[in-house]
């Protein structure tokens, strides 16, 4: 699926006067599936076939990010995110769903995890940030507000597209990249990149740590090994504080691992949801 | 062709010094949420801006100013719906958010458009005059509309000018040409964010815009937004004489800005066309983001 067939797949829900776009596909338990920074929901396009055999698949792209709202008005960070699709949750009528995660929308997930345990029904985070991962160098640089002034979107495309393909185990195709950074290719929309890059916030996860104990979900935890980003030392430190979490290493890949091996990390997390749950 | 004015414009991006202020002022008392290509072609006039931004504020701020481009906005939809439905909405494959989403994009130019023409109008007004009349000034009380782009306003978000696209550069081309536009205006390049959108659009549009009725809508919606802002003009201490005491060329901003002046009306209407195909006429007469009162009130000087 390209990424112009993905945003005509997307849905619209209002919440708290901004708006959340959203994939909605599929039947039976809800599957949310959260993005990281700087993609939106279309990261997940070769995951979706596969779990969409058995699942309601709802992917939203996070508020500031992909097609969701964009106005320079609002608090992105990830406590506000978790907020944010607890909202959403209702406004779709979705109680409880098993949450994906990815990058910063791990961060969301563990939230969610711990501070909104009635939501979550299991949890697979995949090279998520947590504790004091992050946020990374580039990525600080990025959030700092001159960057608006000093970079244009066209620059700012370009030191993204290096920067994402050093997420890749091996060479990826450019309209891949191109894909994941769409909605950031105007003046609003790499704004917009900058303010979500301003609310990346270690405090965030590190004021979650005592509370990882206390998740009674199954988790899985699914890392690309290789990854420079997030390394995988942060995995097995997650899979000790998370009660019976299992760890499952992706050789190969790095920080994109559900785009480096999506054969792989489908099998695993279907196997997750379809096998281990029931 | 219709020059406006010097090709360079003064991006949002690029805004440094007096125009950063003015830009920022514009947002927070028109309440819209990036800055249109008017303002941003009178600030290649650098001294200019700041100085006709400073004599126009008081009046942009105003509760009659709010209610004049409500007005002018009512007239258009009423013209609109003479010419006839676009229903480009059933020709274009688009999902949910991207129809929510160009309901919001059209919502915002709705909302500013109008707006934009009383306050050209009302520059050019001035700028026809060699002198401000101080004798018709005095003191009186105003309403003021609150400050602040209102929850709900889609950002200006624009794809650019000169789109690596091939079928938006011919698109963006034949709209110039047929619009007799040296720049591609902030409406076009939003809606350029939905290509097959804007195709269809303006293939709906583009015979339109050439009928005897069109032109007529055009010309009327012009004459209306002179007389809404001819009753404002007497309170702008801006003038042909104080342009040039700040060292920039009257002559050459005033023809930018008649040329606005010219444009802004079929924009105008064209955005009402566009709107019918998601709200109805009743819905679309009514300001999208009406404004209500600042809690405080000034001393204004202006005729009463």
């Amino acid at each position: 699926m390209n990424w112009r067939d993905f945003q005509t797949m997307q849905r619209v829900a209002e919440i708290d006067e901004r708006f959340v776009s959203y994939l909605d596909d599929g039947a039976g338990e809800p599957v949310i599936l959260l993005h990281g920074i700087p993609t939106w929901g279309y990261l997940w396009h070769q995951l979706i076939p596969e779990l969409v055999k058995a699942n309601r698949v709802l992917a939203p792209d996070l508020i500031g990010f992909g097609y969701s709202d964009k106005s320079d008005s609002f608090d992105r960070s990830i406590a506000r995110q978790a907020e944010l699709i607890n909202d959403w949750m209702d406004t779709i009528g979705v109680q409880r769903a098993h949450i994906v995660a990815h990058d910063i929308g791990g961060g969301v997930a563990l939230r969610l995890a711990t501070l909104f345990p009635k939501r979550v029904m299991s949890l697979c985070v995949m090279n998520t940030v947590c504790y004091d991962s992050w946020p990374i160098e580039a990525m600080l640089q990025f959030g700092h507000p001159e960057t608006r002034t000093k970079l244009s979107a066209a620059t700012a495309m370009s030191l993204l597209k290096r920067a994402l393909k050093q997420g890749f185990a091996s060479s990826v195709d450019d309209y891949l990249i191109e894909s994941l950074l769409a909605p950031y290719t105007t003046e609003v929309g790499k704004l917009s990149l900058i303010r979500n890059a301003a609310a990346l916030n270690t405090n965030l996860t590190t004021e979650i740590t005592s509370l990882l104990p206390k998740i009674n979900v199954p988790t899985l935890v699914i890392w690309g090994e290789d990854d420079e980003f997030q390394l995988l030392k942060y995995a097995r430190r997650l899979v000790s504080d998370i009660p019976n979490a299992v760890l499952v290493r992706v050789k190969d890949a790095r920080h994109f691992v559900m785009l480096d091996r999506p054969g792989e990390v489908a099998r695993h997390v279907s196997h997750f949801l379809t096998q281990e749950l029931h | 062709m219709l020059g406006l004015g010097k090709p360079k414009h003064v991006t949002e991006r690029d805004a440094e010094g007096e125009t950063e202020r003015v830009y920022h002022e514009i947002k927070q008392t028109l309440r819209v949420s990036g800055v249109n290509l008017n303002f941003r072609t009178w600030a290649s006039y650098e001294k200019f801006l700041p100085l006709m931004w400073d004599a126009m504020r008081p009046v942009v701020e105003t509760r009659a100013f709010e209610d004049a481009a409500d007005e002018l906005r009512a007239q258009a939809v009423v013209a609109a719906e003479g010419l006839g439905a676009l229903d480009v909405a059933d020709r274009v494959r688009l999902g949910e958010s991207q129809k929510y989403q160009i309901q919001a994009a059209l919502d915002l130019y709705h909302y500013i458009n109008p707006k934009l023409l009383v306050f050209t109008s009302a520059v050019k007004l001035a700028l026809e005059r060699s002198q401000t009349n101080s004798a018709q000034r005095e003191e009186r009380e105003v309403e003021l509309i609150e400050r602040g782009i209102p929850a709900g306003v889609y950002p200006m978000e624009m794809i650019s000018a000169e789109p690596e696209d091939e079928r938006l550069a011919k698109l963006f081309e034949d709209i110039k040409q047929t619009l007799s536009l040296s720049s591609i205006n902030s409406d076009y390049r939003t809606l350029g964010l939905w290509p097959d959108y804007l195709t269809a659009s303006w293939q709906q549009l583009k015979p339109i815009t050439q009928q005897k009725e069109y032109q007529k809508a055009s010309d009327e919606l012009r004459a209306l937004g002179v007389n809404l802002a001819a009753s404002f003009v007497t309170s702008i201490p801006l003038s042909r004489e104080a342009v040039e005491e700040a060292g920039e060329n009257s002559a050459e901003i005033l023809q930018t800005t008649e040329n606005f002046e010219r444009l802004l009306p079929s924009l105008i209407i064209n955005v009402s066309l566009l709107s019918l195909d998601w709200k109805t006429p009743e819905q679309l007469r009514k300001s999208p983001f009406p404004a209500a009162a600042r809690v405080n009130v000034r001393a204004a000087r202006g005729a009463s």
